[in-house]
């Protein structure tokens, strides 16, 4: 009796025993953070004088702030930017490489379209940098000659519009894999069977292709926006959030503040709304999911 | 690209206290400058003071094309001290506030440093928050030492030091460590290929536009780059037409005075004519330059390293900053060497400042290039300095008679930025300098 109760304390220990360093990583990285960063909001604390409780002052001051708001206007451009080109060409270029295409030419079009994903944001930052370089940078010069505007990065009309450009040019082919192994999954039964039944290419789209893929294009939307609503690497090595804080995102006005101004509370203010943003709007999608994306 | 990383400017800072830098001033004025020198030049024979052994770590901001020079310099000490592990950590950035607020974020995560490299945009703002030791006692104990150095240094460094340090009556900063000031490095060639004459110190703005036009049309090059530098592209133009981005004392903006104003315009006027690479660009003035593309280049000693590393020295010469009228100008920085409060090893620290602010270690980066010029007007003068040099290399010394201490207060770091960013507004057409100024008045005004 007492061995079988050893062994189901034990069973019921040992999925634990499995989950224990997800468990203990999401502990370290995620929820004592998270924890320590709405414990900081509530201070003033400049690193090195000792930290002055100031309950929710910090959080009145974020929405006062004309400069956090512009941010936050840049991020939502950038990330609403960023989710529909992602979506929409991902999914153009999966339909079109899915199509009865030579494989070598496929294999050349994933991988030219895959490959800026495996790069970095600082070496792709400043390989853009070189290229757009108003007297030097060849795309630039060749950007003009077709009738682009120039020296984009220092316009502060033009920079975040260039900075969208390069996102999707260096994690469009994250989407375009996805959708296309979406595309790739589905039963290919199921497509003969409706082109027996005489549906054209764009009919066989719409009812078979697009809502079988859903899937993969709401994680392909989920992903976009938690990572563009993140962005910081290209408008601090690219622009520096300039001109005129033109290309300023949260994430970085965050680093402004707490690493540059050394306001900690304040920059953990502005953590604390990027969790609840980025919570609330992956809750909504997931809400809405089920009107649209296929489960089955 | 990279000019700036090496200095934009040296910073400044406290030094001396009021006691130690009247009393020293006293010792000056009695004309003991030259024998002090004499003395302050046999000073590097002497031998290691009796050190137990100790460690001693200390961080600055170097970058890898820097690095023979520094190792050089470190090198000088570790054979002064061999008693002496020490340490040093290079952090590579694109300006010095930028360096500050690494350190300090490193600091507050738990670093340890016994000894900073610190520039005129970061001193201010480690004194503030406590972290540095106060050098009094042990100025005190190495008087002697030190009053030569100090009566070997640039007065109007030793007044800088004094005016913009904290005030609170200590010493932090020795301010015999380094300094940049800001001059012209005019590429002979280029000048030669155009049929033009070299320029005198006394050239104008009005020269130097004429010039540049006639560079653009016979040779193709550009005549100078215009950026958005605080310290490198952004004093030059306000200082030689007599303005400022804050007053005296950094506390009031002056950002919109006729002159500042007029000084925007015409680095504006420079890129419009296409005298300049376009802002915002990623060229490396030095390699421009050195290719025969760029006429002439702003630039404190730093430039000397690449010049060197390409043969190119005897191509350049260097000229003062030209100006607007009768305002010569340069905008200067200092190097300040402070002792962390936490440093366990302060007297093995201690020795390492003396080093650096001493004619022993400045004579050993004034050798080996460096990326400032040395404040002790002993070595300011010698051929360790002079050799191997651009013809013109003692006018960055010279400058300091006339030079501006590079506005640099609490907040430095964010005044910079905003400067930087509106300059950069303007010179690239985004907004008209007038109102562009005015705008950097107002924003300069809220961080003040």
């Amino acid at each position: 009796m007492p061995l079988r109760k050893a062994k189901q304390k034990q069973e019921r220990f040992t999925p634990f025993l499995f989950l224990s360093p997800a468990i203990l990583f999401f502990c370290c990285f995620i929820l004592f953070p998270l924890i320590g960063a709405f414990g900081y909001s509530l201070i003033t604390w400049d690193f090195f004088t000792q930290p002055k409780f100031v309950g929710l002052d910090n959080y009145g001051k974020l929405f006062k702030d004309p400069i956090a708001l512009e941010a936050v206007k840049n991020t939502f451009i950038f990330t609403i930017a960023s989710i529909v080109t992602h979506v929409g060409l991902g999914l153009i270029l999966a339909v079109a490489v899915n199509r009865r295409i030579p494989k070598f030419f496929a294999y050349i079009i994933r991988t030219v379209f895959f490959f800026p994903f495996l790069l970095s944001w600082s070496a792709t930052s400043i390989i853009w940098s070189f290229g757009l370089d108003p007297t030097f940078g060849v795309i630039d010069f060749y950007a003009g000659k077709v009738g682009f505007p120039q020296a984009t990065l220092i316009s502060s009309t033009w920079a975040l519009p260039t900075l969208i450009m390069i996102d999707l040019w260096k994690t469009l082919g994250f989407a375009f894999i996805v959708i296309l192994a979406g595309i790739q999954a589905i039963p290919s039964e199921i497509s003969e069977a409706a082109r027996v039944d005489g549906a054209s290419g764009l009919r066989l789209f719409w009812n078979i292709t697009f809502p079988l893929c859903t899937p993969a294009i709401f994680f392909v939307s989920v992903t976009a926006f938690i990572g563009a609503f993140q962005i910081f690497e290209p408008m601090y090595i690219m622009t520096r959030g300039g001109p005129d804080n033109a290309t300023l995102s949260i994430v970085q006005y965050l680093h402004m503040s707490a690493f540059r101004n050394f306001d900690i509370g304040y920059g953990a203010v502005i953590s604390v709304a990027i969790f609840i943003v980025v919570l609330i709007v992956t809750l909504t999608q997931f809400k809405f999911a089920k009107r649209w994306v296929h489960e089955g | 690209m990279t000019d700036k990383n090496v200095t934009e400017t040296l910073p400044e800072k406290s030094v001396f206290s009021r006691r130690t830098v009247l009393k020293s001033a006293g010792i000056g004025a009695a004309g003991i400058t030259t024998a002090a020198a004499l003395a302050a030049c046999s000073k590097k024979d002497d031998g290691p003071k009796d050190l137990d052994a100790a460690t001693v770590s200390f961080v600055f901001n170097g970058s890898a094309d820097q690095a023979k020079s520094w190792d050089a310099l470190f090198a000088g000490f570790k054979e002064k001290y061999p008693q002496i592990d020490f340490t040093a950590q290079a952090i590579p950035s694109a300006s010095w506030a930028e360096y500050a607020d690494t350190v300090a974020v490193q600091l507050a995560g738990g670093a340890k440093y016994d000894v900073l490299n610190l520039a005129t945009e970061g001193a201010l703002l480690f004194a503030d928050k406590g972290v540095v030791l106060a050098l009094d006692d042990l100025i005190a104990r190495d008087q002697e030492e030190m009053d030569i150095a100090l009566a070997d240094t640039h007065p109007r460094l030793v007044e800088f030091g004094k005016k913009y340090g904290p005030q609170d009556g200590k010493t932090y900063y020795i301010p015999s460590g380094g300094m940049n000031c800001m001059a012209a490095w005019v590429n002979k060639d280029v000048f030669a290929k155009a049929g033009l004459e070299l320029p005198t110190d006394d050239w104008t703005w009005d020269d130097f536009l004429a010039a540049g036009r006639t560079i653009k049309k016979k040779t193709g090059a550009f005549m100078f780059p215009v950026t958005a530098e605080y310290f490198v592209g952004i004093m030059p133009w306000l200082t030689t037409n007599g303005a400022s981005t804050m007053n005296e004392d950094w506390t009031v903006a002056t950002c919109d005075t006729p002159q500042a104003i007029e000084a925007a315009e015409f680095a504006r006027q420079l890129v419009v004519e296409k005298l300049s690479p376009a802002p915002g660009g990623t060229f490396d003035r030095f390699e421009l330059g050195i290719k025969g593309d760029l006429a002439v280049f702003g630039g404190g000693r730093w430039p000397v390293l690449a010049v060197r590393a390409a043969n190119a020295v005897d191509k350049y010469e260097i000229f003062d900053f030209p100006h607007k009228g009768a305002n010569r100008g340069s905008p200067v920085g200092w190097a300040a060497f402070p002792i962390m409060k936490s440093s366990p090893n302060v007297d093995a620290a201690w020795e390492f400042v003396k080093y650096l602010s001493t004619s022993s270690g400045a004579t050993v980066f004034a050798t080996s290039g460096g990326t400032a010029s040395p404040c002790l007007k002993s070595v300011a003068e010698s051929q360790d300095y002079l050799a191997d040099s651009p013809v013109g290399t003692e006018k960055l010394y010279k400058a300091l008679d006339y030079a501006t201490a590079i506005p640099s207060p609490t907040k430095g770091n964010l005044t910079q930025r905003t400067i930087e960013d509106i300059w950069g507004q303007i010179i690239a057409g985004n907004i008209k300098p007038d109102a562009g100024m005015k705008k950097m008045q107002e924003e300069v005004t809220k961080l003040l």
